[in-house]
Formats: structure tokens, C-alpha cells, sequence
């Protein structure tokens, strides 16, 4: 299995080179003129002004040896300076790979937890009022816009009720924990700040809720329908006949064949909600890697683009990467594939 | 309809939930602000957002400022000036208790260097500088502003948040550079975007792109200290949590709570005020776009004019809550008293058209940024043209785009009929006429291509733009009118509203204010 991994992680720098190499041309292909996002309406009609903005930001080379010049310093870990922010990509991805995380993770947990318990109980107790009020759950979560849901549930817990903070990672009035991860839950319990984990936690708990709540819809049903097929297989019939428990029954025999399609989709949630958690971060003030890629694809910020496409990608790799060694872990007839398969 | 659960089930509910709630806020002299940030940068010679309005006229100051009355030039750094008659030569005398926030002293000579670092920068708003001949300084309190030709704006021009002074040793030991060369020498872009070398009432504290904005107060600044100890911009982009985070206490100012919204909030803890603004949209025509079934001569040109229903589109687009505009000058700009205000006149409309021998349907394209700006939508906008025009038999066929497509296409082809919006960079008329004018090599001459049009080009406005801006003080006015009326002869560009500035704050938050040069002035507001 290590040698499996270690392969993997070590294709990935050329699969991103690819990838960057794609993203470059794809957006040199569009005829709109990068400029726009950093000269102004009036100053696009002064030549002098629009040729030193050219020069001062490469565009008055040539595309090839724009990607030379790109590439070079991507390897170098360079991935140029964003023309929105002025700030160098790396760092604009850095400040805010930790929030996107941190919601997403906390997203994740709620959906993956919820949806495997609603799931298992809708199939459990099929065509039942459980069953009913499972799905009705999970439709709602898979169907309602996150922006309507994060509006509605803002608008109930924070501003009606008062029970909850209302958007941002942080109350403006307080200060942001320093330190290392850039999780502000982790980084305030580091710290021993009990208060900023509290204030931390409470921020998120809406656009968690929120994020979550479609997964879970996804994942309940996807649940539900394994869980279902699984419940009809002879090798759960044998096991219920040599006397096991339901609940073992369901969770040791049952729920670890049901889980193999499942991991499929939370792989490919936790990996698209990275980058698209767009209306999410903006319902919730969240300054996150969404909102900053939809920001820069609508002014052509090319370097950021392409940065965000790298990060996407690099989500995605790596949560195919663990999406295949669970399988292995949930069903050991699934190999590796090569040597040690 | 929504209930709120049982009283029961609302204590377990608010148990497993307190323990978490937000507590009261701790820095009760903080400001907050709600705010959809466009800041491009924080280099006060570089930036040219309406955010950077706000944030440079707060942490830097200019020679002069803009009176509440948002007409009267009042002192700042400078505590007098004078000018020559025919207003080419200023004078000014810096006021000797000004400081920069490192307790240095504002001299003649950071006056200079930062004027004329705007002027060499090559940035944006660069052309606010645009004539300079020369600024001497004959000593440390003086400064000598020569233009190449007659200038009345200039006064207006320099209380622009632009036209900030900055401390040249502080700025200039993180690179930044003035005069000859400037353009490829200044490498103090990013320095700008952490730190400030001014001499207002704040400094900045702390910025992350896309997240918030952090001012501090300036402990040594030279005038009546702010009373805000710190303010706090932070990015909220949706109009409806804005609204949310004021009600909810999370801020005190929300700057872009859209007409629908305000209406809906009636919570005695939130003050809501609505005034005039100085930002307006317009329809613009392509009278040398490329495509058109028809051309479009001057009489088709005020046939779309007079087709526009512009108390409807007022009513629809935002709520009531915009006033009708004459021309593509601001209201309460200098010239505007008294211009004719756009008047819907559908038979005179329809004369024109028949006059200009256009009949049945005609198919125009109608490309437009798709954005949502000054709480006018312009899918709505474009919408409400469209249904305007086929009253004359004009269709429209609408496609909305991003706004570098837009500016690809307005470019490269023209398009017949589209719509934009303007925000003033200073107070002054003179930005107006130079923007939409029709003379040869101006920014809509070329955008509408009217060299290709027989009748779009303006020969006259050349001249009197000039003839305005060498006006005496007396005369500015009425310059500055005739200057408007051959804009709105010229009907390429058709003011449709401008829309009103919904100011939405807390109960306890006094000193809210719109300023013509610098939007929001944040040293005026305090929290009660």
C-alpha cells in the first residue's frame, strides 16, 4: 500500500503541470483582455498608460513566452501575482485555504455522519415514518439553494433569535487567534483560548450547517439504496441466523460493503467543495478559495486562475487518492493493483 | 408561514446553542462596517475604487478637502492658497502644525513629490495630473502648482482622495519612487497593502484582500483626533446580509443595503436614510457600431431617447429611490442647475423615426456588463429598455456579459445599444466632459466610434470644455451648463437615474455622512 501511495504522490507534480499548462491556455483562449481588470475605464483609452500597464505586468510578450516565464516560476514555487489583489497568489491561496478548509471539514463531518445515520435508519426502517422523515431531510438538504437556506437560517438564529453570530469567520470586534493553521478552532484551542474557540465554533456552525446539510442529502440516499441492496445479500441473512445483534448486523456486516459507493461521493464532495462553496462563503461573508476563484475568473485574473485550478486539482488527486485506499480499507478484496497489490 | 418553535422547545433549542452565541462586543469603540470592498490597491497614487476613496481620505490627506456641503473647498493641509487670474499658477501655504503619523513634519517638499509621483506613476488615477507644468517650493510651507493651461477644477481636483500626500522617507525606503521613471522604478505596491505613510486621522493596521480591513487610530494626528479607535471594513458582498449583520449588532454601517431591502427593515435599532447620490447609469448608444440594420443618425439617437420611461424605470429599478438627470453630469455638479431633465415622449419618438426613415421592427444588440451596481440591477434595467423601445419598433436583443467581455466588444466593434454606470473621481464637471464628450480621441468618442457616424462627433465641445475650465469662478456655472447641453445634443449618452444612497446604520451610530470626493469620511462617525 505505501509503495502504492508513494507512486501516486509522486505522479502528481507532472498530472499538475498538466494541469497548469491547460489552465494557462484555456484562459489566453478567451478574447477579453486581461487589462481590464487592471487598467481603468478611463485610462484603457490613454496608450501610454495601457503600454506601461503592459509591461509592468508581462502582457506585452508574446503568449508562449508568457506560459516560458509562468512555468519557470511555477517551479520555483512562484505562481505570480494576482492582478485583482495585487498580492502574490500564493499567499492570497494560503490566507484563505485555511478557511475553506476549516468550513468544509466541519461541513463534511455533519454531512458524512448524518447522512450514514439517516441513511442506515431509512433503510432500516423502510417505508416507515422514519424512513419517510429521512428522505424528506435529505431532500430538502440535496434541493433548497444554499443561499436561500444560509438567508433563512441567518436570519432566524442571529438576527431574530440572537443565538448565533451572524456572518464571518470571526466577530469583526474581536481579534482573530494567531497562529500556525490558519484553523481558528484548532489555532484558539492551541492556544488554551476556550473563548475565541467558542466565538470561532459559533461562526461556524451555520455555514457548516448549511454546506453539510446538502451533502448529507446526497449521501443519505446513496446510503439508503446500499444499505438496502446489502440488507437483501445471504451472507446477512447467515449472519442474522447465527444470532448477531441488529445493530451489529447493520453496522459490522451491512454498513461496510454499503459504504464502498459512498466514499466515491464524499471524496468528490470534499474535493468540489474546496473551490465551490461560492455561495456559501458569500451568504456567510466566509473568505474563502471559492468566492476568490469565481472573483478572479470574472476579471480575467489570469494568475489566479490558474492558481486555483491547481489547487482544485491537487483536491481532487489527493482525494482520489484516499477515496481508493478506503475502498482497500473497507473491502480488502480491492487491491493496489502492481507488486504489492 | 414561519413559526418560531414552542417556548419549550425554543429554551432546550437556545441551552444546547447559548453556550456558543457570540458575547457582547468587547472593543465598543470599534466601527464596523459592512461592505463589498473593490479595493485594486492601497497605494494612494495607484488605487481608483470607491473603497479607496474612504480608506485614503481616512489614513492620508490632500492640500485641501470638500466641505459637508460636498461644493465648498475647505482647508486641510494647506490653511490658504491663491491662484493667478487666469488660474494657471496656485499658491499654497501648508498649515506648519501638520504631521505625518510618524510625528514628522508635512513639508513643501512631500507635497511634491507626491503630486508628481501621482503624476508619473502611469497608474489610474494619474490623469487627475494631467497639464501639471511644474510645482516649486520656494520653501518648507510653500508650494507652487503650475498647469499648462487654465484649470478651475484644480482646487477639486487636489481634494480628491488621490491626490493624498505621502511621507516620501517612510514610502521611499519601501521603494517608492517619484518623478522621471517612476513607472518601472516604484516597487512600493505591496508595502502599501500592509502599511500607510500618511497624516490623517487613521492608519492602516491590517488588510486582507477579500476578508476585512483594519484602521488604527493615529495617536499623534495634528487635528481633532477621531472618535473610532479602530475601524473595521469587512467584505460582505450579498445586500441582504448586510442588512442581516446590522440588525444582528455584527456592524454599524452598512454601505450597499439595496432599495428592496431597506424598505424591509423596520427594526428600531437600525436607522435608515436614503440621499441623493452623485453616481448615475446611462444608456449608450453606438452611433459607429459595427452591424446595425439601421444607421444610427442623431434623430434615431433622440428617438431612443425619448422612448425611455425613465419615472418607470426609476420606480422599478430602485424602488422610487433615484432622481431623473439631465445629462451625463452629475446633479449639484457645477453647470447642472436648470439642465432640461429627460422627458418620455413616445409620439414624438415614434415622429423621429418615421422622420429618419426607419420602419418596421429593427433588431439592435444590446451588450451590457452584467452587474448589479448602486443597487441597480442592469439585467432590470436593460429589461425595462427593451420593453421601452419596441414602442418606436426597436428590439433589443440583450445579452448580458462580464465586464471584460464588454469592454472587448465595446472596443473592437461597438455595440449599438448599451449601459454603464459612473461614480465621480473628484468634484468637478471637467472629469465629465472629458469622459463623454464627443472630441476627437475622447474615451466615448472612440467607444461609440463615432468617427465612423456622420453626425456623432461634436466639434464644439473641445472648445468649450477648455472654455470651462479657464472660467473664472463666476462663470464656471454657466460654462460648465452650455458644456452639459451639447452633451445632451449630443444623445450618445442617455442618463437614465441616478440612483439614491440608501445609508444604513445603528441606532447609535452618529456622523454618517456621503461626501462627493471621499464617500464615507470615517472621522466624523462615532459609536454612542
Amino acid at each position: 500500500m505505501t509503495r502504492y501511495i508513494v507512486r501516486r504522490l509522486l505522479a502528481m507534480p507532472l498530472l499538475l503541470l498538466g494541469v497548469a499548462t491547460a489552465a494557462f491556455f484555456l484562459s489566453h483562449v478567451t478574447k477579453a483582455d486581461p487589462l481590464s481588470a487592471i487598467v481603468s475605464e478611463r485610462q484603457m483609452n490613454n496608450p501610454e498608460i495601457v503600454a506601461a500597464a503592459k509591461a509592468r505586468w508581462g502582457l506585452d510578450r508574446s503568449v508562449p513566452e508568457q506560459y516560458a516565464i509562468y512555468i519557470g516560476n511555477l517551479l520555483q514555487g512562484d505562481l505570480g501575482t494576482s492582478f485583482r489583489t495585487r498580492m502574490p497568489v500564493a499567499n492570497d491561496i494560503m490566507a484563505r485555504l485555511p478557511a475553506t478548509l476549516e468550513l468544509v471539514l466541519f461541513a463534511m463531518v455533519f454531512g458524512v455522519f448524518g447522512g450514514v445515520a439517516l441513511g442506515i435508519a431509512a433503510a432500516r426502517w423502510r417505508d416507515t415514518m422514519i424512513d419517510h422523515a429521512a428522505r424528506l431531510v435529505a431532500l430538502i438538504g440535496s434541493s433548497m439553494p444554499v443561499f436561500w437556506t444560509g438567508l433563512i437560517l441567518l436570519y432566524v438564529f442571529s438576527v431574530a433569535l440572537g443565538w448565533l453570530p451572524g456572518p464571518g469567520r470571526i466577530d469583526a470586534r474581536a481579534v482573530p487567534p494567531a497562529g500556525a493553521t490558519g484553523f481558528y478552532t484548532l489555532d484558539a484551542l492551541l492556544a488554551g483560548d476556550i473563548d475565541a474557540f467558542l466565538k470561532a465554533l459559533s461562526h461556524l456552525v451555520l455555514p457548516a450547517f448549511v454546506l453539510g446539510w446538502a451533502v448529507m442529502g446526497v449521501i443519505s440516499r446513496l446510503v439508503r439504496g446500499s444499505m438496502l441492496d446489502v440488507l437483501e445479500q445471504d451472507y446477512i441473512r447467515t449472519a442474522r441466523a447465527k444470532g448477531a445483534g441488529e445493530r451489529r448486523v447493520l453496522v459490522v456486516h451491512a454498513l461496510r460493503n454499503a459504504m464502498i459507493p459512498t466514499l466515491t461521493i464524499i471524496g468528490h464532495s470534499f474535493a468540489y467543495l474546496i473551490t465551490g462553496a461560492v455561495l456559501t462563503e458569500t451568504i456567510f461573508a466566509w473568505p474563502g478559495v471559492g468566492s476568490y476563484a469565481v472573483d478572479s475568473a470574472r476579471t480575467l485574473d489570469h494568475p489566479a486562475i490558474i492558481g486555483v485550478t491547481l489547487v482544485g486539482a491537487a483536491a481532487f488527486l489527493l482525494s482520489n487518492l484516499a477515496t481508493d485506499v478506503a475502498y482497500a480499507v473497507f473491502n480488502p478484496r480491492i487491491g493496489f493493483g502492481g507488486a504489492d497489490g | 408561514m414561519f413559526r418560531f418553535p414552542a417556548p419549550r422547545a425554543r429554551a432546550a433549542l437556545a441551552a444546547l446553542i447559548l453556550p456558543l452565541a457570540l458575547a457582547a462586543p468587547a472593543h465598543a469603540q470599534t466601527l464596523v462596517i459592512a461592505r463589498d470592498m473593490d479595493v485594486n490597491s492601497l497605494d494612494p497614487h495607484r488605487g481608483f475604487c470607491d473603497t479607496c476613496q474612504i480608506v485614503f481620505s481616512s489614513v492620508y490627506e490632500r492640500l485641501v478637502d470638500l466641505a459637508a456641503d460636498n461644493k465648498t473647498i475647505i482647508p486641510l493641509l494647506a490653511e490658504s492658497w491663491t491662484s493667478n487670474d487666469n488660474q494657471t499658477v496656485y499658491t499654497f501655504t501648508l498649515n506648519a502644525s501638520a504631521k505625518f503619523a510618524d510625528g514628522s513634519p508635512v513639508t513643501s517638499a512631500e507635497v511634491k513629490w507626491s503630486l508628481e509621483r501621482l503624476a508619473s506613476l502611469k497608474a489610474d488615477p494619474g490623469f487627475l495630473m494631467d497639464g501639471l507644468a511644474s510645482i516649486e517650493t520656494p520653501d518648507a510651507r510653500t508650494v507652487v502648482i503650475t498647469m499648462a493651461a487654465p484649470n478651475s477644477e484644480l482646487l477639486g481636483i487636489l481634494a480628491a482622495p488621490y491626490a493624498s500626500i505621502v511621507n516620501a522617507k517612510v514610502a521611499g525606503a519601501a521603494g517608492a519612487a517619484s518623478g522621471a521613471g517612476a513607472d518601472t522604478a516604484d516597487t512600493a505596491e505591496s508595502w502599501f497593502l500592509a502599511n500607510s505613510a500618511g497624516s490623517g486621522p487613521f492608519t492602516l493596521a491590517a488588510y486582507a484582500a477579500d476578508d476585512e480591513l483594519r484602521l488604527a487610530r493615529n495617536d499623534v494626528y495634528w487635528r481633532d483626533a477621531p472618535a473610532a479607535a479602530e475601524v473595521v471594513i469587512r467584505q460582505v458582498k450579498d445586500s441582504v446580509t448586510q442588512a442581516q449583520m446590522l440588525q444582528s449588532g455584527g456592524a454599524d454601517i452598512a454601505m450597499q443595503v439595496d432599495a428592496d431591502t431597506a424598505a424591509g427593515l423596520s427594526d428600531p435599532n437600525v436607522v435608515v436614510s436614503t440621499v441623493p447620490s452623485f453616481n448615475f447609469v446611462y444608456i449608450a448608444l453606438g452611433a459607429g457600431a459595427e452591424g446595425m440594420p439601421i444607421k444610427m443618425t442623431k434623430p434615431v439617437r433622440e428617438a431612443i431617447g425619448l422612448a425611455i420611461d425613465y419615472e418607470g424605470a426609476i420606480d422599478l429599478i430602485v424602488g422610487g429611490e433615484g432622481k431623473l438627470q439631465a445629462a451625463p453630469i452629475p446633479n449639484g455638479f457645477p453647470g447642472t442647475e436648470n439642465l432640461p431633465l429627460p422627458k418620455r415622449d413616445v409620439e414624438k419618438a415614434k415622429a423621429l423615426m418615421a422622420e429618419a426613415g426607419v420602419a418596421g421592427p429593427v433588431k439592435l444588440d444590446a451588450v451590457y456588463p452584467s452587474v448589479n451596481v448602486y443597487g441597480v440591477d442592469f439585467n432590470l434595467l436593460m429589461q425595462k429598455v427593451q420593453q421601452d423601445l419596441t414602442e418606436i419598433g426597436i428590439e433589443l436583443a440583450l445579452q448580458p456579459v462580464t465586464f471584460p467581455v464588454w469592454r472587448e466588444r465595446i472596443g473592437a466593434t461597438g455595440i449599438p445599444v448599451t449601459a454603464v454606470y459612473y461614480a465621480p473621481d473628484y468634484f468637478g464637471s471637467g472629469q465629465y466632459a472629458s469622459f463623454f464628450g464627443l472630441y476627437e480621441g475622447s474615451p466615448w468618442y472612440n467607444r461609440s466610434h463615432a468617427a465612423k457616424a456622420e453626425d456623432a462627433a461634436n466639434p464644439n465641445m473641445a472648445e468649450k470644455m477648455a472654455a470651462a475650465l479657464a472660467a473664472p469662478a463666476d462663470k464656471v456655472d454657466a460654462a460648465f451648463h452650455e458644456v452639459g447641453m451639447e452633451m445632451i445634443s449630443d444623445r450618445i449618452i442617455i442618463p437614465v437615474l441616478s440612483p439614491n444612497l440608501i445609508l444604513a446604520h445603528r441606532a447609535n451610530v452618529e456622523g454618517v455622512r456621503y461626501s462627493a470626493c471621499c464617500n464615507l469620511p470615517l472621522a466624523e462617525i462615532s459609536v454612542k
